[in-house]
């Protein structure tokens, strides 16, 4: 058996240790681009939202690698995410790819654990334990550089240094093969980061990034904001959620993301009373937390005709304004192109600047007229 | 006291039961005239431009109506049927009231009428609006049932074959006692598969069913089965958690495998959530296994009168052709 999952941000690190802990074979496909956007935007129904697509030519990857299991996590929820995994697998096999569909969450989970067993063999529920624990390991891990990364990458003296070291690092965190040697490189790395030479950053401008999960984390799709941001523009960007916390949440291995996501939910129910499947909350929660928190502008990312997200768009103005925070909101579908992003977000971190000097010259917020306040 | 009611989305299916209860409960009801380009104008120039379009015609009659009533009634349906599963509507029915809320500003809050079947019953929510407008809770003694009356009377006309516009016409302004000519026995069939605001709602599907009446076709809508018809179907089909397009899902496999349909018209409109992955496992799974021919037709608020008639008349006369040549060739055999 070679089991396969789509891709999403560095989250393949942990899900490759899982994976092969249990002793089974990870199948790999490379860091999706945008051809892989484009092989799948080409079987994928039109108007569904860009992770489908992403993950579809992403899939089609993997089978090409040799994969002949797909594992996806499937649900009946309100959001299409649910359904993924079911159209998609309906699709390649149309194509004429011939493979085992593992699909978590959809079928009966005793299902499941058969495939498991006889893949793994004898003491499946023995490994598992340990397969648990370098998972959280490791996701713990990059979860810990990658937002030191973030804080960094924008103080750097030399630009793409911080990278240099992550991307060495991530690669010797995936191929680190016991417990002991993570928290190792934990370590190591750290130090390394942090012993970066950076500049004097007073007043450096900080954005939260909010929005749809996948388009958030994963950088082929959003043009990666985050680094770009850091490196080009010098913003610290800050997305409100991670890998960590999308891995760990449904297995209750961290608790601790119960207890944020539980607070989000309460502060949402003003705008929202209602569950609508995707991370609307955080991104409500997000966005009014966002002053509080010291950002100065929120970015608001999101596939094109994404449900829970769209729904917070016709919100998040109206939050943008009585908290008197910016917003920036950027749709991405496959059509989206670099430059087009670019000189929206040039164009926002320009307002964005002119706003915190005019603060500091005048001592006012700036928007906080009477004409803001009408 | 004067309620709006705004002829979008959930209207075409409830606002007999909306009606008569508030006017049982001794309120005015007052629904917003059909819909026109300027209201749909209106609604695209307020509303998120990547939401489909019939929330977009939802603002516009809302923005018609601020002013001329003391409060706009907007459903809101989170579950409307209780299955062994988790069942929702499509998220943007749930936070309608939420984004009419947020959009209008100016406005005051619009009365929400919750249904939340998973949770509390039908009545629950009619408790709800009550105590939000103020009323003696136990008027509801003698609205609930009256309105519930109401509802099947609706629902008796739909399963009739009425399409939905039909239906209201026909209960409200009393004349419409000749049925209209779609209805009749023709050489073609045609079943429109769609939500019932795309179905009901003639400036959004750009008259469709006229198109095809005038081609010569009798039209079968996808609100004329019946509930029941249409759950013993779904429990065949894959499940969905989304009970509207469930629904659908069921009408169109229905249809497939008809023997008097002989072609399905799948309406959908641009950027609809639910629908993009239903149109994909009609597509894949349904199609294939059925005799019948399948047009795929996405609205959105550009798309032109000219544009659906063409292809309404094309696709009936494939379905004509078709008809011809398969019988001559069962002649010659």
């Amino acid at each position: 058996m070679k089991v396969a999952f789509p891709h999403m941000g560095n989250a393949y690190i942990p899900l490759r240790a899982l994976v092969e802990y249990m002793g089974v074979e990870a199948v790999v496909p490379e860091r999706p681009n945008r051809t892989t956007l484009e092989k799948g935007a080409r079987y994928a129904p039109e108007f569904i939202c860009l992770p489908f697509k992403i993950t579809l030519g992403d899939c089609m990857n993997a089978l090409e690698k040799g994969a002949d299991t797909m594992a996806m996590v499937c649900g009946m929820w309100a959001c299409r995410f649910g359904y993924y995994a079911y159209v998609q697998h309906l699709i390649l096999r149309d194509l004429g790819y011939e493979f085992d569909s593992l699909l978590i969450g959809r079928e009966d989970p005793r299902a499941v654990l058969d495939k498991v067993r006889s893949a793994v063999g004898r003491g499946a529920f023995a490994k598992l334990a340990g397969a648990a624990a370098m998972f959280r390991a490791k996701a713990g891990a990059v979860e810990e550089l990658e937002s030191l990364a973030r804080k960094i990458r924008p103080r750097e003296e030399a630009a793409g240094s911080t990278d240099a070291i992550m991307d060495s690092c991530l690669s010797l965190l995936d191929e680190a093969g016991s417990i002991r040697r993570v928290w190792q490189l934990r370590r190591e790395q750290r130090e390394a980061i942090t012993s970066l030479p950076v500049r004097e950053s007073n007043g450096m401008l900080r954005v939260r990034i909010v929005g749809e999960l996948y388009v958030l984390l994963e950088p082929s799709l959003n043009f990666d904001l985050v680094k770009r941001l850091g490196t080009h523009f010098g913003v610290e960007a800050q997305p409100v959620l991670s890998t960590y916390r999308w891995l760990l949440s449904p297995l209750w291995l961290d608790p601790l993301l119960h207890v944020s996501s539980s607070r989000a939910r309460r502060i949402s129910r003003t705008y929202l009373p209602y569950i609508l499947g995707g991370e609307e909350h955080m991104t409500i929660t997000g966005t009014l937390d966002a002053p509080k928190d010291g950002f100065d502008g929120v970015i608001h990312a999101y596939p094109l005709t994404c449900m829970p997200e769209n729904i917070c768009r016709t919100i998040l103005p109206h939050i943008s304004s009585s908290r008197d925070i910016p917003l920036l909101n950027l749709c991405f579908d496959e059509h989206t192109s670099t430059v087009g992003t670019v000189t929206r977000l040039e164009a926002f971190v320009d307002m964005l600047r002119s706003r915190r000097e005019q603060r500091d010259l005048t001592g006012i917020r700036p928007g906080h007229s009477e004409l803001s306040r009408r | 006291m004067r309620i709006g009611i705004p002829r979008a989305l959930m209207f075409y299916r409830y606002y007999p039961f909306l009606k008569s209860f508030l006017e049982e409960c001794g309120c005015q009801v007052q629904p917003s005239p059909p819909t026109n380009l300027k209201i749909m104008g209106e609604g695209a120039d307020i509303c998120v431009d990547d939401i489909c379009v019939a929330v977009k015609v939802l603002f516009g009659h809302v923005s018609h109506l601020a002013g001329k009533v003391d409060a706009i009634l907007i459903p809101r349906l989170v579950s409307v049927e209780k299955q062994e599963y988790d069942t929702f509507t499509c998220p943007k029915l749930i936070a309608a009231p939420d984004m009419i809320r947020y959009s209008f500003p100016h406005l005051p809050a619009p009365l929400e009428f919750t249904v939340d079947v998973s949770k509390a019953p039908w009545w629950w929510g009619c408790i709800r609006l009550m105590r939000r407008l103020d009323l003696p809770l136990r008027q509801i003694v003698r609205a609930y049932p009256a309105a519930v009356r109401e509802q099947k009377r609706f629902e008796g006309l739909l399963n009739s074959g009425l399409l939905p516009a039909d239906a209201l016409t026909k209960m409200y302004n009393g004349n419409g006692s000749t049925l209209p000519s779609y209805l009749s026995e023709r050489d073609v069939t045609v079943a429109v598969v769609g939500h019932p605001y795309l179905l009901g709602d003639p400036v959004v599907n750009k008259r469709l069913v006229h198109w095809l009446d005038i081609s010569g076709a009798r039209v079968l809508g996808s609100t004329m089965l019946s509930e029941s018809d249409l759950q013993r179907e779904a429990s065949r089909l894959p499940p969905l958690s989304w009970s509207y397009e469930r629904e659908l899902l069921a009408a169109a496999s229905h249809f497939l495998k008809r023997v008097d349909v002989d072609g399905v018209i799948y309406l959908t409109s641009f950027g609809c959530g639910p629908d993009s992955l239903v149109t994909e496992i009609v597509r894949r799974e349904l199609e294939p296994a059925g005799d019948q021919v399948l047009l795929e037709l996405v609205l959105d608020e550009h798309s032109a009168e000219s544009g659906v008639r063409t292809r309404a008349e094309a696709f009936v006369d494939l379905l004509r052709r078709r008809k011809m040549v398969r019988s001559d060739v069962g002649r010659e055999r």
